[in-house]
């Protein structure tokens, strides 16, 4: 029986061409970002949920602290904002998305801030980010989420106005509860949605002007399409071989995320047609495809192109995952763009890490059925405990009720320090053995 | 073509060979002590194997490595990972096992097994030394004690005590403001094997509970780990003979595999071989032709076809010729 992983050789991930634009796109947003102070904008810094068409649209410039820290990592840079962030106190098992976002707040009263009297370096990015004039605060399942904007608000000295709102866990113990249905989705829905009324109440006073609700209509009418798109193009990767990867849609979480709307429309319409393009002709994500992988876990942000190659050298396609595959305007037939309050409302409640255990496994076992995944790789990311806690019971669940064996591997969302390939390695190769023995063992 | 076989396990404080026949009997095992993932320690236990078996290097048809150093070995036709060979390796010195733990050096491994003998699912350690032999190591020499006298040692304890840090730095503070405190070092190293037992027992939960048990690993020598193991897991653990090479053997075994898949047309199993025996016996027995069934025969000399039911059974057997 010869059910030896493949050797490594020099195989790369065969990238999606398109997603290169989104390189661009992502460099002009934070340019705009660095610039937006001295061109007299307002200022929002938020975290987590994508409440950043309400800003746009109110002519706010928002900046989302994950994105801020994920953009460091993937250009390794994250490490200046660790260290001061460790040296005001905030210590490593801290959420390191906050960490380093914290660092950056506290580099940015050092050296922008007014009498600081020194001298910041233009190649350092953890000085630039513009102090906030105001943070919103709309965090779901995270409880750092909300203590992150409080640490933020007292590193400005707690002069910045905050407005908070409060999405709550889904329980769904009820007998009619179940994914977008049941008695507490409709409460909860409605809850939040309320509550987004009354931050765009917040943005009125922040901006002394009436809330321009047709720029927000007109906005998430193209969300809600650029939504559509993103979703047929990945829904394409049930080919085999799948067209595009995990990898590509999590360097295509930016612009769906957080980036300008302008361009997000036009940004999936392209890679759709290249996926569709590559469906046709038979190409794949990875130059071999022999196994096809889901990815449970929050990404490494500065590993991103490492793993794929890492993935694509082990002839592996990784297909789907919960972080790409469960967020990010994920249900768009929600949004009604001519009221679109609630379904952004709810939008935000179903981040895959809010409902309880039984909705989130029933929804990533659908995913690795439609994607017919033969294992799960999962990355236990050290300062992301909430994304870590049901691993053990996703695996579970994946191996009773699909039979595929799966490997967790630790490592972090932007320490780097948590990660270690060689334990990656050993476990991904002895899974990928474990599939290719009962191959053969069926065969 | 070769007539042996040999798997190395490669792994982060020991090297072990196994050397099997090509019908799979072990012929020479050897372990060598090592420092980390030494080159050095792994060619000894190769040179030790082949010296005891009276074979050289050439001698072997497929080499396959395993352990953490082995993408390292030059002599390896393959690798494959210690989750893999150890499974294998331990299913065939105990068949019927359905859960594997093995303690090693680096790293402890919880592996179910399915009825077939393939790796259903696994959990490793995952942070830190927490569980190792390495742990062991390090607290060993915390009480000032030599390894092998560890287990005995700590089988004498008589009060609880715990050690609550999985990380072996921190755990090896916790010794000694143990020892500090005034506590038999007997009772510290039965809290040792405790903590080891509870973070095993974490490993088992993963995977799912389930027996026969066996135990192999280095660790599997060390009697007061075993008990600790045994006494959180309520169950009992089987011990090989030799549980240490379990990664090696399981190596040797795939490459056995290999071996044979590629040179299948010069293996007959044991069955053909007898039957192959007995038929020849039966041919010589008998006119040329016959097939061991002389009545059938067509005698070349008298050219009479035969008559009847005779001809129509013999026209029957033809065919299906």
């Amino acid at each position: 029986m010869n059910i030896a992983v493949p050797p490594m050789e020099d195989k790369k991930a065969n990238k999606l061409k398109s997603t290169r634009i989104a390189g661009k796109l992502v460099n002009d947003y934070w340019e705009m970002v660095w610039r937006a102070k001295e061109e007299g904008k307002l200022i929002c810094w938020y975290e987590g949920s994508a409440i950043n068409p309400f800003l746009e649209a109110a002519d706010i410039c928002w900046v989302h602290g994950e994105a801020y820290s994920a953009m460091l990592a993937a250009r390794h840079q994250e490490e200046t904002a660790q260290r001061v962030a460790e040296e005001r106190g905030y210590m490593r098992e801290l959420c390191s998305y906050a960490r380093t976002h914290l660092g950056c707040a506290v580099s940015n009263q050092r050296l922008r801030g007014d009498n600081s009297g020194a001298t910041p370096d233009d190649d350092d990015l953890t000085w630039k980010l513009p102090a906030p004039d105001m943070i919103i605060s709309a965090y779901a399942y995270c409880s750092t989420g909300q203590q992150w904007d409080e640490m933020t608000s007292r590193v400005f000295g707690k002069k910045v106005p905050i407005f908070n709102v409060s999405l709550p866990w889904i329980w769904a113990s009820k007998p009619d509860a179940g994914y977008l249905r049941g008695h507490e989705w409709h409460e909860t829905s409605d809850y939040v949605a309320r509550q987004l009324y009354d931050m765009v109440k917040f943005i009125e006073e922040q901006t002394g002007k009436p809330y321009p609700w047709d720029r927000l209509r007109a906005m998430m009418a193209d969300i809600k399409r650029a939504s559509e798109l993103r979703l047929e193009a990945m829904d394409l990767c049930t080919a085999q071989p799948a067209p595009a990867s995990f990898f590509d849609w999590v360097v295509s979480i930016a612009p769906i995320n957080n980036l300008p709307v302008a361009g997000v429309k036009d940004y999936f319409e392209t890679v759709l047609a290249e996926v569709k393009q590559r469906v046709a002709s038979g190409e794949g994500a990875v130059p071999d495809e022999k196994y096809r992988l889901f990815f449970d876990g929050i990404m490494n942000w500065n590993k991103v192109g490492w793993l794929a190659n890492k993935f694509a050298r082990y002839d592996a396609a990784v297909v789907a995952g919960r972080y790409t595959h469960m967020a990010f305007w994920q249900e768009p037939d929600l949004i009604d763009p001519k009221n679109p309050v609630l379904g952004m409302a709810q939008n935000y409640l179903i981040c895959p890490n809010n409902h309880a255990a039984p909705i989130l496994i029933e929804l990533i076992m659908g995913l690795c059925r439609k994607f017919q995944v033969d294992g799960m790789v999962i990355h236990a990311s050290r300062t992301c405990r909430a994304f870590t806690n049901p691993q053990f019971m996703i695996a579970e669940a994946a191996q009773r009720q699909l039979g595929i064996p799966s490997s967790m591997f630790e490592g972090d969302v932007t320490d780097e320090s948590f990660y270690k390939d060689e334990l990656l390695n050993s476990r991904v190769e002895a899974m990928l053995e474990a599939i290719e023995s009962r191959r053969m063992a069926v065969a | 073509m070769n007539r042996h076989v040999m798997g190395v396990d490669f792994g982060s404080t020991t090297a072990k060979t196994v050397i099997l026949d090509l019908s799979g009997n072990i012929v020479a095992h050897s372990v060598a002590h090592m420092g980390a993932v030494s080159g050095d320690g792994v060619k000894q236990s190769m040179k030790d194997a082949l010296e005891e078996a009276g074979l050289a290097q050439s001698d072997m048809g497929r080499v396959v490595a395993t352990g953490y150093g082995r993408r390292m070995l030059d002599e390896a036709d393959k690798n494959y990972t210690e989750i893999t060979c150890h499974a294998r390796g331990a299913v065939a010195m105990v068949p019927g096992a359905r859960l594997v733990i093995d303690i090693g050096g680096q790293d402890s491994k919880v592996i179910s097994v399915d009825s077939n003998g393939l790796v259903a699912q696994f959990a490793m350690n995952d942070r830190c030394a927490a569980g190792t032999g390495k742990f062991l190591e390090v607290l060993a020499r915390a009480v000032e004690i030599g390894l092998e006298e560890l287990g005995d040692t700590a089988l004498q304890a008589r009060e609880k005590l715990k050690i609550s840090s999985m990380c072996a730095t921190f755990a090896e503070t916790e010794v000694i403001s143990l020892l500090a405190e005034g506590h038999p070092k007997t009772d510290v190293l039965g809290a040792v094997h405790a903590a080891i037992a509870m973070r095993t027992l974490g490993l088992v939960g993963r995977v799912g509970k389930k027996g026969p048990v066996v135990m192999t690993g280095g660790v599997a020598k060390n009697p007061a780990a075993v008990h600790y193991i045994q006494q959180a897991l309520e169950m009992p653990l089987i011990l090989p003979k030799t549980p240490q090479i379990a990664g090696a053997l399981g190596a040797a075994l795939i490459g056995l595999d290999d071996y044979r898949a590629e040179n299948k047309h010069l293996f007959i199993s044991e069955h053909e071989d007898m039957a192959r025996e007995e038929q020849m016996a039966a041919d010589k027995a008998c006119i040329p032709g016959c097939r061991g069934v002389p009545e059938l025969a067509v005698d070349p000399f008298e050219k009479q076809p035969p008559k009847g039911k005779l001809k129509s059974l013999l026209g029957t057997i033809q065919n299906h010729i």
